[in-house]
């Protein structure tokens, strides 16, 4: 690379675009936090009005707390098998919409992709519980055109928590397919071209070529994927409900069931947050700097 | 090259594509159209007398028209401050040194780490005291957080990936930073700027949680809404949900489609 | 003489004053009220004629709808916060311990004209609705059980009506015959009001007890025996059984596919739907066979604490939940066809409801209303203990979990933990 020497004019642009918004986010982010925080320290039940610091009990029922260790269990199989499922579905399509259709059916077939996330999630949820249902669903039905009747996927114990993932796979693997069609979109064409007339094969060419290329992009996409899989509660709570028994029951449903829609016990409730929190931050964290050193 | 196995797989695999995204929402149109009795049948009908008495149930309501106009208020102006405020900010953090510029990534991403129900309290009672409980004033505060570290964490690398010469080149012609900023990173990042604008929409627009804590009458959401056509006294009414799911799908399918044409307009003037 | 004057003055003033407050009195007006619901098909009717009282009483009611989940939340976040946006609350069977205690609903009878007749309310109904002998909430929807059977199966068998549990589980099995038909459909769901609701009948028939003097007792062998029961009869329905929630089983029954169901009377009225049912004028209805018992439940409108403040707006409120809940709301139900939503003895004694409810209804409803009782546990605790029986209880019924006896042993510890952790704090 060429050594340019450029005149660098120091500008307030940075202070000027930067002061505002993260400041805001700052009191938006910080406030809360510390409320919840607080709220974990004591033990607040809405039932009576008052209530005094406990310190750090609330932590130590939670880890003898079976529904508590078993949610954080379905939390980290929910997390990898929605996360991993959307990114290659989403992958998947993009490379075959890239390489396979051209012009406005493209475009076309990119916004039918973005139609499944638009939906409610509740009502998304209902669309789905309702086709696997195994007396009145249509993929019982069809199943059974083919021999294979009589399943229920939601009531069995070991495929419940698949067979919600797949609905949130189908929201979002699906728009992850448009987004990264439209990533794959702005590259620039020689070093595809040059690749093709090297490599025989076109997997080869997105695997060590184009998809390379939006690491940056595709990466992010998937660290928000992540924070976004952790609130998984609506699906779930209107396929299963948490169940069969506990085999579906995230942490952040235990604790919406514990904090609110069920008892009131919100300091019980903000510690499993809390700890949410903690543990969210410490896997992040390592996954950031992992992916730091790849970037370099 | 087998060029006509090529084209038939492809349109197999196109033709599984496209059933795989809209059967489902399809299945759903046909059965907001079906009386009960034709939906909870072991064997699908696709035959059917159609009614219209599900559609009508849910547009009858006021509070949907109620519902829809907050939800695009709220969550319009929420994307629009996020957008505001954060482009610049994310151009900022991927083009200039700033101290602790990957922790900042991180606390970005870090805001979103806690869960909802354990700030629906804290928040509830904060905005009591504030005086706007109920409002969409701190409806679009709250969601502002999300917007904001959204469109701010997808529109860096954006920026990124702006090759340095062409600002470079601006530069040297004269260019201000900002109208760098304003004339040259926009609208080439513009593509990519438009998707994390339509994630942190669609992250907000179905967002339920903490609209049903810090709403009440007033400045009720949609999803809010959609929940109450769930449960009607009876059993579960398929049709009707089904009716309002299509019905609530359809305000972000036109600002998306909207968002869309305007980009491409956008892009033909540049 | 300016004695005179002062005291006629004094006189003249305390007048002005009496009668000043006895105008307030009287014109204290309440411009709104706000209704905390879930939509039913009662308070749909109600709307038709909303406009009516509104003109009348000078007060405007807003109804805000939810699910029924989200309902249960938001009236606990608008209580607890304060926030008090609703000055009526819906609430449940399930929830009225919790909030009496909480002093988050007034206690109602005080702030009802004296032509409600709140007596005129189905002794079962007036059950679920009080606490410690308090009544919180006038009932809009209710009912207790039904053994639902399908009269068509069991003449074409030969089977009679089973009058008891034994004879049930016999007949479930004979018209057990997959996949055209099963014999049993059962809440499965985990859920106080969900399998835990369906549940507590057979371990209340076994002998079992929920607690002894506020120590939780509901892991006895009785119950051990009742769940095992309950359990078994799962292997005679649908697929995917175990986990039905009450809109699976009913539709379930309705289309056809089910000989046999123990559930809640306004499901009958559903189950004569044509346009809804398969099932039209096969069905019939009875009390559950002894020694199950009939669980009442109900759910209605109470007053908020923290929503209506004064006396004024309690009274406006209690007035409007009088009419809300009335006879004549009840019969205006009637009329439009809804036959599920009645909860008083004068709407069952009615003319209009003897001719248009079908005659098996009816005498169903003579049978089991004698012995509707709670079944549940009526402390404010209910919620908690009854939602962590449910999940062990799915979990017993998907096969998640072999052993009962530990199972419930589990779930009796966690209440005797809850409590213990009441007892506490008061």
């Amino acid at each position: 690379m060429p050594y340019t020497i450029r005149k660098k004019r120091h500008t307030w642009l940075p202070a000027v675009f930067l002061t505002l918004p993260l400041l805001v986010l700052l009191i938006l982010g910080l406030v809360p936090s510390i409320a919840a925080i607080n709220l974990a320290l004591q033990n607040r039940v809405l039932r009576y009005s008052d209530s005094e610091y406990v310190g750090f009990a609330n932590f130590l029922r939670l880890f003898g707390d079976r529904r508590f260790l078993n949610a954080v269990q379905v939390s980290a199989i929910w997390e990898v098998v929605t996360v991993a499922g959307s990114l290659i579905v989403g992958v998947l399509l993009a490379v075959f919409l890239f390489e396979r259709i051209r012009g406005r059916a493209r475009d076309l077939l990119a916004l039918l992709l973005i139609v499944p996330v638009l939906l409610p999630r509740v009502s998304a949820a209902f669309i789905w519980k309702f086709m696997y249902s195994p007396l009145m669903g249509i993929l019982n039905w069809l199943l059974e055109c083919v021999g294979l009747g009589g399943t229920a996927l939601l009531s069995d114990p070991a495929t419940a928590l698949y067979a919600v993932a797949l609905v949130d796979i189908w929201q979002w693997g699906l728009f992850f397919g448009t987004v990264i069609l439209k990533l794959l979109e702005t590259l620039p064409t020689e070093p595809l071209e040059a690749a093709r007339l090297d490599y025989a094969g076109t997997l080869q060419v997105y695997a060590y070529i184009a998809l390379p290329m939006l690491k940056v992009p595709i990466m992010s996409l998937v660290f928000i994927k992540m924070v976004e899989s952790l609130r998984s509660f609506d699906l779930i709570y209107v396929m299963t409900k948490g169940g069969p028994g506990i085999a579906t029951e995230t942490l952040d449903m235990y604790a919406y069931a514990q904090g609110i829609g069920l008892m009131g016990k919100v300091s019980y409730a903000s510690s499993m947050a809390v700890l949410m929190m903690l543990a969210t931050t410490i896997i992040f964290t390592l996954l950031w700097k992992r992916v730091a050193k790849w970037e370099n | 090259m087998t060029r006509g196995l090529g084209a038939v797989a492809t349109t197999a695999v196109t033709t599984l594509i496209v059933l795989a995204a809209l059967f489902p929402i399809l299945w759903a149109v046909l059965n907001s159209f079906k009386e009960l009795m034709d939906i909870v049948t072991p064997v699908p009908r696709f035959f059917f007398s159609p009614t219209l008495a599900n559609y009508q149930q849910v547009l009858a309501s006021p509070e949907v028209l109620t519902g829809l106009g907050n939800s695009v208020a709220i969550v319009g102006l929420a994307v629009l401050a996020g957008a505001v405020l954060g482009v610049p900010a994310a151009y900022a953090i991927a083009r200039y040194p700033i101290p602790a510029k990957k922790d900042i990534q991180f606390f970005l991403l870090s805001l979103r780490f806690l869960p909802p129900v354990a700030v629906a309290i804290p928040l509830i009672s904060i905005w009591i005291d504030l005086g706007l409980y109920d409002s969409r004033l701190s409806m679009v505060v709250t969601y502002l957080l999300v917007t904001l570290s959204t469109i701010i964490w997808l529109s860096i690398p954006a920026f990124a990936r702006i090759p340095k010469e062409i600002e470079e080149a601006a530069a040297l012609d004269g260019y201000s930073p900002y109208q760098v900023f304003w004339h040259v990173a926009l609208p080439v990042a513009s593509k990519t700027l438009m998707g994390g604008i339509v994630f942190s929409f669609v992250l907000v627009w179905n967002e339920l949680m903490i609209a049903l804590a810090l709403t009440s009458s007033k400045s009720m959401t949609l999803p809010v809404v959609a929940s109450a056509f769930t449960s009607m006294g009876q059993e579960v009414p398929w049709g009707v949900v089904n009716a309002s799911t299509v019905l609530l799908a359809l305000p972000p399918l036109l600002f998306v489609g909207i968002l869309g044409r305007l980009l491409n307009s956008m892009l033909k003037h540049k | 003489m300016k004695i005179v004057t002062a005291i006629a003055w004094g006189g003249v003033m305390s007048a002005a004053c009496l009668s000043m407050s006895a105008a307030s009195a009287q014109s204290c007006s309440v411009p709104v009220l706000k209704v905390l619901a879930q939509k039913s098909l009662g308070l749909t009717v109600m709307e038709k004629t909303l406009a009516e009282y509104e003109k009348k009483n000078g007060t405007k009611v807003q109804i805000s709808y939810f699910g029924e989940n989200d309902r249960r939340s938001k009236a606990r976040l608008d209580a607890s916060t304060r926030a008090g946006s609703y000055q009526i609350y819906y609430i449940d069977e399930a929830n009225v311990a919790e909030f009496a205690t909480a002093g988050w609903v007034v206690p109602l009878l005080k702030y009802l004209p004296k032509d409600a007749d709140y007596e005129d309310f189905l002794p079962g109904r007036r059950a679920v609705a009080s606490y410690k002998g308090v009544a919180y909430f006038a009932p809009l929807i209710g009912g207790s059980d039904f053994l639902f059977y399908r009269r068509d199966l069991l003449e074409k068998a030969g089977i009679a009506v089973p009058k008891t549990l034994d004879e049930l589980v016999a007949a479930v099995k004979k018209l057990n015959n997959p996949p055209n038909v099963y014999g049993w459909a059962a809440r499965g769901q985990r859920g106080s009001g969900m399998n835990v609701w369906r549940w507590a009948p057979f371990m209340l028939a076994a002998g079992g007890k929920w607690e002894n003097n506020g120590v939780p007792t509901f892991n006895s062998p009785q119950a051990v025996k009742a769940t095992t029961l309950y359990r078994e009869l799962f292997k005679y329905s649908p697929p995917g059984g175990a986990t039905y929630d009450w809109s699976n089983a009913l539709e379930a029954f309705r289309s056809g596919k089910v000989a046999f169901m123990i559930e809640s009377t306004p499901f009958a009225d559903w189950m004569e739907d044509p346009k809804k049912s398969s099932v039209v004028d096969k069905v019939g209805y009875v009390r559950p066979p002894s020694p199950l018992p009939s669980a009442a439940y109900g759910h209605g409108l109470a007053i908020s604490a923290t929503g209506a403040k004064d006396e004024c707006t309690r009274q406006a409120a209690g007035k409007f939940i009088a009419w809300a809940t009335g006879k004549e709301q009840e019969q205006a139900r009637l009329k439009d066809n809804v036959f599920s939503d009645y909860n008083r003895s004068s709407t069952i004694a009615s003319e209009y409801f003897r001719k248009h409810v079908k005659p098996q209804i009816q005498a169903g409803l003579t049978d089991t209303t004698p012995v509707s009782r709670v079944t549940i546990w009526p402390s404010p605790e209910w919620p908690d203990i009854g939602d962590n029986l449910g999940v062990v209880l799915e979990e017993v019924f998907t096969g998640t979990r072999g052993d009962v006896q530990s199972a419930l042993d589990e779930a009796n510890e966690y209440a005797t933990e809850v409590m213990q952790r009441a007892q506490k704090r008061k």
